[in-house]
């Protein structure tokens, strides 16, 4: 128990560290939230608006969460009047620019959800950027 | 001369122009980028799908109600939910219009079968709108359907992988209750942009038919 313990305080420190270098790195995330699933749909979209404050290119490589079995960066694109999904390896943010992942264009594609999301509920999803930072967001499930 | 300014200050904006000529009881729509109206209504031939609840749907089940028709499917993260959506906002506003939503039906007709079975996809339509109905059939059957429509799709199912791309057009189309295309609706779609020009086009037609 007194070693759980420690795990968690020595935890904190730790998180508030990883959000500070985040900071520090300059790259925000804002209006960050995940479709509801249709009943039955083992799948969903993520959706925010990447922020990028520093002078330098930034480069969104991952995204990883507990919540799903496996979340890919994906772009729905037109070719030929019709409309799909790619895959898209890695993003690049622009120096002192934002990029909007919305419905229609980027999105985090969330597969196999562990449990059925409401509106209202809370995803946690961790950003991995070129160069080693982790930029962890709570995203807000709505319908 | 009254009907064109009460349908200028209904339409607002720059969005679409109805010019209404009270004898000749006809009306112009100028190009618009939400709503493409067909100058020639273009009466369709006979299809045959099936619907959530195993029933048929072919060309009988389009007449007598205007229909709003989109081509999707269910394992679609972005653009299938996000229309489906707008659509069930479109038709809430049509509901609340004074000549109701009674008389329209919206259509989703899925382009992978092989996934949507008809369980599945009345569970889906129904989350989005308890009015929608989910449709599907052969490729023969999708093909035919789609062709007249001019939409196009494509389904790449990789045998033992459940997850496979699929594409297919993103707009939206209407057909009029003698079963006749009338205009497509092209992407970005927004539930206002959509209702408001279709309660205009059913009022003129009203008009036509009074």
């Amino acid at each position: 128990m007194r070693w759980r313990h420690a795990v968690f305080a020595g935890l904190i420190p730790a998180l508030t560290a990883l959000a500070a270098a985040t900071e520090d790195a300059g790259i925000s995330v804002r209006d960050a939230w995940v479709r509801e699933t249709p009943p039955g749909m083992a799948m969903t979209a993520g959706y925010m608006v990447l922020q990028n404050k520093t002078s330098r290119p930034q480069v969104l490589v991952a995204a990883r969460s507990s919540g799903f079995q496996t979340i890919t960066i994906h772009r729905s694109i037109t070719k030929q009047g019709m409309t799909g999904m790619e895959h898209s390896p890695q993003v690049e943010l622009l120096p002192h620019a934002s990029l909007p992942f919305a419905p229609g264009g980027y999105h985090l594609m969330l597969l196999n959800p562990k449990r059925t999301l409401r509106a209202g509920d809370r995803v946690d999803i961790r950003l991995e950027f070129r160069g080693g930072l982790v930029l962890p967001v709570a995203f807000e499930v709505r319908k | 001369m009254m009907t064109a300014v009460v349908l200028a200050a209904m339409l607002g904006g720059t969005w679409l122009a109805a010019v209404y000529r009270e004898n000749g009881s006809q009306a112009v729509f100028l190009p618009d980028r939400v709503m493409t109206l067909f100058p020639a209504p273009k009466p369709l031939a006979a299809f045959a799908f099936t619907d959530q609840e195993n029933r048929v749907f072919d060309l009988s089940r389009l007449k007598g109600k205007w229909s709003f028709l989109f081509f999707g499917y269910t394992h679609c993260p972005d653009i299938c939910p996000t229309t489906l959506a707008t659509l069930a906002r479109a038709r809430e506003n049509i509901a609340k219009s004074a000549a109701g939503a009674k008389d329209v039906q919206f259509v989703f007709i899925s382009v992978d079968p092989n996934r949507d079975t008809a369980g599945k996809l009345g569970q889906y339509v129904a989350y989005f709108d308890a009015t929608f109905l989910g449709v599907t059939g052969g490729d023969a059957q999708l093909g035919n359907l789609a062709g007249q429509l001019g939409a196009v799709y494509q389904v790449e199912v990789k045998p033992g992988t459940e997850n496979y791309p699929v594409y297919h057009t993103a707009a939206v189309f209407l057909v009029d209750p003698q079963a006749r295309y009338r205009a497509v609706f092209a992407p970005p779609l927004d539930a206002e942009g959509i209702s408001r020009r279709f309660e205009v086009l059913r009022q003129l037609e009203g008009r036509k038919a009074a």
